[in-house]
């Protein structure tokens, strides 16, 4: 696993990003058959990934990712460490709320 | 194989048949591409020593005879499941008996063209003639998506064909595409054009990195708007995913989903199955009494029925999926209970199969077509049969009525110890299937954790078409592929339990009954019986001296000297820890065609004839004939309440139903799985009545 990014700051996993925000991937750690499906269905590092939500019982979370929606489970998205943007940027023409 | 087997043999048109493969992203509408160009399937099987079905159609164009093999969903060529590993080994020629396909159909979801070009980026290397089917295009143009088909076509290098399946635009320009691409040189691979990207990611990463600034180079320009999320996706997706709101849609869903297959199938079984009695009755008043019109009303005319009777349970419930699945809120319903059931190691897939299990487990073991992932969809079959189906309800309801006190629990007026005892075998299903779960999943079913990712797809209206195909396949399946075989059990079942009939004998032991209950009624015999006792009995023996009586009495005692009520003598050893005696344990083993039967065979077994158990004056007389049952050897009473409580738990978790045996082994392709099914649920069954009855008599004195 890579550590921090040099020169970026406030790097997290997108466990940790807060619902209805957006954020950067920077790295997907590991080397298994679940980050290469996730690297597949496009999280790839540069993307931007939104969280859109997260199911009643607390897991799994609801992305958007280039343009479509898709549900992982929390431990999952504990390896895609991101770079978090501020709240409120657009993707496409979904406007993030608040 | 089957006849149509050998996929190069000639077609109705002479020549060989093209093998074209349909490749692309789950849920992409590949299966009503399928049946728009192919109609409904001339083959469905198992790839050989995998469960995965194989598909395969077969249609004519301009003279040329086409098969078409449906792979199973795929997002990428290096596989994570045997599912996709299946669709690569077609594409690259390593299944045995399915040849190189010669072109490659790759559809294309234009609502989500950037994510399902990745499949794209891959097949096109593999040196195929490819022709890309644009699938969903009316959707995407609904939602205001403009593709450039003719540019796109261009960059890739391949034919583009915009389609819409259930509509049937675009069928014929796609069929045309298919035979002018194996015509022509197929396109060239990309990999060359993968830009440099930066060394210090991981080889996987570089890949999808370098891929999907592929795909962004190859849509620029010829997408506008490539965004699909539209901001009535996120309004729904805001209350259907809502802690509160959506948890109540939820269940109000599931509600009407459970109620229309637990109940508003019920008419229309209540129809079919008195449709089927009509039938029996004139086939009995036609034929002359005797072994041929017993195999002809008790054996293939009751089979029959035992099968029909599941098709409106399936169509609803396949209904139901079809238009959850067509608007979006299957993934949905899945995402909210996912949580729920990883913890037993499965996901929230599995929930619709569970939960309709309850209804009856053949739909639910259907039901678990949709569980992409093989290992999650094998687990939920083994798990559906534990559900307590509608048929074990008529058990526990006549036992625990007439065994359990009707006292109140815990000082609660209301609550009362049947309906507990009721709500506990109801619970004891879902802990066994919990454990069972969290066993297998860490002992046979181990192995490399199968990544779990779920595609939420936009919100749309379900199509009529693509609907009612779903419906037509699932309820044709049921009733060409498990229905048949259902049928050939029941007429064994009925040989097994009708054979071999001696009337001597059958006399013999009529009498033999007359004088034990004489003997038993006489003054002074031992041991001594109560007033009620003395009462059922005369009422027994008075009944011998009538026709019905009599008659019911000789059909009890040809089913007792059955093959089948053999059976039942020789297990009376394994039952007997069980407090049951060899009646039950004949009974248990009768109702192996549908564990519903168990009732009447307890009537038949008790001389009471066909007395309908369902209804409550056949209850009532069953009711007092098994409360009269005494031991053969000892005046002692057979059903006392750890007997009956050890019956139900036995019922609770035991798989004796044909049917579901047989959808088993139809569903996973093996049949391995209902044996292993089977023989794990018997075990667990009889320890589970084990363990109930000896706690039982060893609490209650």
């Amino acid at each position: 696993m890579r550590g921090p990014i040099p020169g970026e700051v406030d790097v997290a996993s997108l466990k940790e990003v807060a619902v209805g925000s957006t954020a950067e991937v920077a790295v997907v750690s590991g080397c298994d058959p679940m980050t290469e499906r996730l690297l597949e269905m496009g999280i790839t590092p540069g993307v931007r990934v939104k969280v859109v939500g997260r199911a009643p019982l607390g897991d799994p979370l609801e992305l958007e990712v280039r343009g479509y929606r898709l549900s992982i489970r929390r431990n999952d998205a504990a390896r895609v460490m991101v770079c978090a943007e501020r709240a409120g940027a657009l993707i496409g023409d979904a406007v993030v709320p608040r | 194989m089957d006849a149509t087997g050998g996929a190069r043999d000639a077609g109705p048109f002479g020549g060989r048949a093209l093998t074209v493969a349909l490749l692309g992203n789950p849920n992409t509408g590949k299966s009503s591409l399928f049946t728009a160009l192919a109609g409904i399937p001339t083959r469905v099987a198992n790839y050989p020593g995998v469960t995965v079905e194989e598909k395969v159609g077969r249609f004519v164009h301009r003279g040329r005879s086409i098969e078409l093999i449906d792979l199973p969903g795929t997002y990428s060529l290096s596989p994570k499941s045997p599912d996709e590993a299946v669709a690569v080994d077609v594409l690259r020629g390593r299944v045995e008996g399915v040849p190189v396909p010669e072109c490659v159909v790759l559809v294309v979801d234009a609502t989500n063209i950037e994510r399902n070009l990745y499949l794209a980026s891959q097949a096109l290397e593999l040196g195929l003639p490819t022709v890309i089917a644009l699938s969903l295009s009316d959707v995407a143009q609904e939602r205001g998506i403009e593709i450039n088909v003719d540019e796109l076509a261009r960059r890739l290098g391949c034919a583009v064909v915009p389609v819409v399946a259930p509509r049937r635009q675009g069928i014929t320009g796609l069929a045309d595409a298919i035979l002018a691409a194996t015509a022509s040189r197929p396109p060239a691979g990309l990999l060359g054009e993968l830009g440099a990207v930066d060394q210090s990611h991981t080889a996987p990463a570089r890949e999808a990195i370098g891929r999907y600034a592929w795909i962004e180079g190859v849509l620029e320009g010829v997408v506008r708007r490539r965004v699909v999320v539209r901001s009535i996706d996120d309004r729904i997706d805001r209350i259907v995913t809502h802690r509160l709101w959506g948890t109540l849609l939820f269940a109000a869903t599931m509600l009407a989903v459970f109620s229309s297959i637990f109940w508003l199938a019920t008419p229309a079984m209540e129809a079919i199955s008195s449709g089927i009695d009509q039938v029996s009755e004139w086939t009995r008043a036609i034929l002359p009494e005797g072994a041929i019109r017993s195999l002809l009303v008790d054996g293939i005319l009751a089979g029959a029925g035992s099968v029909v009777v599941f098709v409106p349970q399936i169509a609803l419930l396949f209904l139901w999926i079809a238009l959850l699945e067509g608007c979006g809120y299957l993934s949905r319903a899945a995402f909210l209970m996912d949580r729920l059931l990883v913890g037993v190691g499965l996901s929230g897939k599995s929930f619709i199969p569970l939960l309709s299990s309850f209804a009856c487990a053949i739909p639910g073991i259907m039901a678990a077509r949709t569980i992409e992932n093989r290992r999650d969809r094998l687990l939920t079959i083994l798990l559906a049969p534990l559900m307590s189906c509608s048929a074990r309800l008529p058990v526990y309801l006549l036992l625990s009525g007439a065994f359990v006190p009707n006292v109140a629990v815990a000082g609660i007026g209301w609550l009362r110890l049947p309906a507990v005892v009721l709500v506990c075998l109801y619970a004891l299903g879902v802990v066994v299937a919990a454990a069972v779960a969290f066993v297998l999943t860490r002992t046979v079913f181990r192995g490399p954790p199968q990544p779990f990712v779920m595609e939420l797809p936009g919100w749309r209206w379900p199509r009529g078409a693509v609907v009612l195909e779903r419906v037509r396949e699932a309820t044709w399946s049921f009733v060409a592929n498990a229905g048949t075989l259902i049928l050939a059990v029941s007429v064994v079942i009925w040989a097994l339990s009708s054979y071999p009939h001696d009337e001597g004998a059958i006399d013999a032991e009529v009498a033999r009954e007359r004088e034990t209950l004489s003997a038993r009624l006489r003054p002074g015999a031992l041991p001594v019986i109560d007033a009620e006792d003395a009462t059922i009995l005369g009422e027994h023996l008075a009944a011998l001296d009538t026709p019905e009586g009599l008659e019911a009495a000789r059909r009890g005692a040809a089913q007792r000297q059955s093959f089948l009520g053999r059976a039942g003598r020789l297990i009376e050893p394994v039952v007997r820890p069980l407090g049951w005696d060899w009646r039950i344990g004949c009974a248990a083993i009768a109702s192996f065609p549908a564990r519903e039967v168990v009732l009447g065979t307890l009537g038949v077994i008790y001389n009471l004839g066909d007395a309908d158990p369902g209804e409550e004056e056949g209850a009532t007389a069953l009711v007092r004939r098994l409360r009269s049952a005494t031991w053969d050897d000892s005046g002692r009473k057979v059903f006392t309440l750890p007997v009956a409580l050890s019956i139900m738990v036995f019922f609770a978790l035991c798989a004796q139903c044909a049917s579901t045996l047989v959808v088993i082994g139809r569903e996973t392709g093996s049949w391995v799985w209902p044996a292993v099914s089977f023989t794990s649920m018997t075990v667990l069954a009889w320890l589970g009545a084990l363990l109930t009855y000896q706690i039982g008599t060893a609490l209650l004195p």
